[in-house]
């Protein structure tokens, strides 16, 4: 069903898929969080065999055209998914990988799409930008020269797709002219800096690189809706169960006013992502799909910082140790906050798009 | 008892400049700037200087081996440490358990242990909380028996910090269980290196080794270690909690992070940014509010005066304060909020690992929750 093309798909047979995407992505993802545990601080920070059983259910696919091999379903879908990614914090780069595949042409798809070859989006050349036109990464139709930081999982990639002045190019991790050095990250994957000294690559013209960041970055704000949503219920299953004082500490006014106030910012975080992915979904003007995504942006990731960090402080010491599960979702969410954009990016560039509109 | 010279003599910018100028001489430059808290093993050169110097104990009396400083002269010696980056010391025999026994232990008592916290000799744990007792502190069940003259302990204590560097712990027991929880608990001095003690450390979020369980199986301590009276721990231990507020009230935390957010600020390119200016200012303006506050209530504590309830205002103060200002590093910090190690390797551009830091500090010594029950109930008189 490709929803784009397709107007004839009712709300009711929409609603349907969304469902059937979010058990099945439900289901295949489960709620122990070993595997998540076990994959991080270790290269590249997923698993490869997993990766492809997620491409083999299409998730990669989702936003891409079926002419062009995929499920071409609209950005409902896509947040319904990413925000089931979320909840279970899986570490495997389908919200990156998925930009990429965006704007890359028929012939490279089939191979990224089987999960065969991993092409991960490189634009960032420093802290706290948009994914806005670069300064610095030269390219002349051959040869690519610069700099690309806050690469998220560098290590896992067989290929990346670079942004320059002069448009996109495709350039192989493995060529020469190209280096890498990584940081860990909080949530125990990485951000690698790639170094180009006149690497060889292959320009990819005509590719809707804005539009495909939008895409990333809403489907990165339900991931942490997803994430917050999942930290909120373990949080008050927790305030039932953590008895002092002769009662369950849920039972204090004080911590329920507490777990109210998350649970408005959640009801806030998903009616702004889910507007944003309606107002794609839908044909408004590019600013003005781009301010709605700037603004659920902008709202998740400041949900996802005070749900955790409220997450934490109401789960008491527990809260503070590596081995409680609570802790890795604020690791994660410290880890995606800012990345494709920060609050205070998001939110800049809402007003400056509102004042257009 | 030695004493140093009485540095309260100075006038405070020349006790400031002295200050100053010891720190940045004898400092081991190593471990500045620490990125997680240090095992004794790591601060120990600068405990060990702090102690040949007279300087490790700021507020307790000179005839014990303090400074006897006062208050705005305490506060000076806090911001020139947290200027510099100095560790944070073991320093539960110095902030706790020291204080404690000058106020409650036996002559015999303080001759015993005080020096050998000046000396580093005891390395001191707290040990409070259990796995069924957090905020409900008087809700704990390790047990101490009188056994001839000796006291049997049975139990488990948990985040205990620093235990695995410990020698000695002090620790709140259950000697009587018959009466009002608060009414059956002791005081008592535990040695760690003796046989039916277990300590296990626990992973923190830093992923660092800063806190244990310490496990009491059958352990065996004399009759004399126990502080005041038998049955009469919870006064004390709530004085003792009296002097933790205190020390966390104290703008230690807020100030050092106070002066990296500056850095992050300049490293971001936002020191000149209006939107962060006013950001700066407010933490500022809060920082210096706090430490008159704070000043006022360590003055109110040098005159002798027993303090209430209301100091639990410092601990909110402060920690709270802590925890806004590394809430707002993440805001500003872009993609470097998520690393681990600091930025491009400089220890002073920290903010994931500080605002890391700051989240404990609003649960450990009472969280922010049970100081504010605490002010509500002893000192508004609200009812319930
Ligand atoms: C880093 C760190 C170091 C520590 N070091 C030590 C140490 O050295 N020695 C030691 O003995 N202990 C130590 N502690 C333990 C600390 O004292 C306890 O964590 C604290 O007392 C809270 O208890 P808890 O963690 O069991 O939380 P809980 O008591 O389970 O509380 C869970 C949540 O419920 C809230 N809550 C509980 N009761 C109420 C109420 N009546 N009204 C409203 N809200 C309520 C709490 O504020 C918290 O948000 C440390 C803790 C940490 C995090």
């Amino acid at each position: 069903m490709d929803i784009e093309s397709d107007q004839t798909a009712t709300d009711e047979e929409r609603m349907e898929t969304i469902r059937m995407l979010r058990d099945s992505a439900a289901g295949f993802l489960g709620s122990d969080l070993g595997r998540v545990r076990r994959l991080r601080f270790q290269d590249p920070g997923f698993d490869r065999s997993t990766w492809r059983e997620m491409c083999g259910f299409g998730w990669l696919s989702v936003r891409i055209p079926e002419a062009q091999g995929g499920l071409g379903f609209g950005m409902q879908e896509y947040v319904a998914l990413a925000a089931e990614l979320g909840a279970a914090l899986v570490p495997e780069p389908l919200i990156l990988v998925g930009l990429s595949a965006r704007c890359l042409p028929q012939e490279y798809l089939p191979a990224v799409l089987s999960g065969d070859r991993i092409i991960l989006p490189a634009w960032q050349e420093e802290a706290g930008t948009l994914a806005d036109a670069p300064r610095q990464t030269t390219f002349d139709g051959r040869k690519l020269i610069g700099e690309k930081r806050f690469v998220m999982h560098a290590r896992g990639a067989d290929a990346f797709l670079v942004t320059t002045m002069s448009g996109l190019a495709l350039v192989e991790a493995m060529a020469s002219g190209v280096s890498l050095t990584a940081e860990q990250t909080q949530d125990g994957g990485h951000y690698g800096t790639l170094r180009f000294d006149g690497a060889v690559a292959n320009a990819i013209p005509d590719a809707p690189f804005d539009a495909a960041v939008a895409d990333a970055t809403l489907a990165s704000a339900a991931y942490l809706l997803g994430l917050s949503e999942r930290a909120f219920r373990m949080t008050i299953d927790y305030l039932k169960i953590r008895r002092q004082f002769g009662k369950p500490v849920g039972a204090f006014q004080a911590l329920q006013h507490r777990a109210v106030d998350l649970y408005l910012e959640l009801a806030l975080t998903r009616a702004s992502v889910e507007n944003a992915a309606t107002t794609i979904d839908s044909n408004v003007s590019g600013s003005q799909q781009r301010a709605a995504v700037s603004r659920a942006k902008a709202r998740a990731s400041r949900c996802a910082s005070l749900v955790c960090r409220e997450a934490i402080q109401l789960h008491g010491a527990i809260g503070y140790t590596d081995e409680a599960d609570i802790g890795l979702f604020l690791r994660k969410a410290m880890t995606l906050i800012n990345h494709l954009g920060s609050e205070r990016a998001h939110r800049a560039r809402y007003v400056a798009l509102m004042k257009v509109a | 008892m030695s004493t140093g010279e009485d540095l309260n003599a100075l006038d405070d910018a020349t006790f400031r400049a002295t200050v100053r100028d010891w720190i940045e001489k004898n400092y081991p430059p190593e471990i500045r700037n620490p990125t997680k808290r240090l095992h004794f093993a790591e601060n120990k050169p600068w405990y060990l200087a702090l102690s040949k110097k007279g300087w490790l104990a700021p507020g307790w009396p000179r005839e014990h081996g303090g400074m006897g400083l006062s208050a705005t002269k305490q506060l000076i010696m806090t911001e020139e440490f947290e200027r510099h980056g100095c560790a944070r010391l073991n320093d539960h025999g110095m902030t706790m358990l020291g204080p404690l026994l000058i106020r409650y232990g036996t002559e015999a008592q303080n001759a015993r242990f005080l020096p050998k916290i000046l000396s580093g000799e005891h390395i001191w744990c707290q040990g409070y909380s259990e796995p069924g007792a957090g905020s409900d502190l008087a809700g704990l069940s390790t047990e101490a028996v009188l056994d001839g003259e000796h006291w049997v302990v049975n139990g488990q204590k948990t985040w205990t910090t620093m235990a695995s560097d410990a020698n000695w712990i002090f620790m709140l027991v259950r000697t009587d269980k018959t009466v009002k929880k608060q009414e059956g608990i002791s005081f008592l001095l535990v040695p760690m290196d003796v046989p039916g003690v277990t300590v296990r450390p626990i992973l923190n979020l830093e992923r660092h080794d800063d806190f244990c369980e310490a496990f009491f199986d059958n352990v065996r301590v004399p009759r004399e270690n126990l502080v005041g009276e038998v049955n009469q721990g919870w006064t004390m231990a709530k004085t003792l909690l009296g002097f933790e507020r205190i020390f966390l009230g104290s703008p230690r935390q807020a100030s050092y992070a106070l002066s990296r957010l500056e850095l992050l600020a300049e490293h971001m390119g936002l020191a000149d940014d209006a939107v962060f200016r006013d950001r700066h200012a407010q933490f500022e303006l809060d920082l210096a509010d706090h430490n008159t506050l704070f000043a006022s209530f360590v003055a109110r504590l040098r005159r002798g005066e027993t303090l209430g309830a209301d100091v639990s205002l410092l601990k909110i103060s402060q920690s709270e304060l802590f925890r806004r200002i590394t809430d707002y590093m993440l805001e500003i910090a872009g993609e470097n909020a998520a690393l681990i190690e600091p930025i491009e390797g400089n220890r002073d551009l920290n903010p994931a690992g500080l605002f890391l830091q700051a989240r404990p500090s609003t649960i450990y010594g009472g969280s922010s929750e049970i100081q504010r029950n605490i002010i509500a109930k002893n000192v508004l008189d609200l009812p319930g």
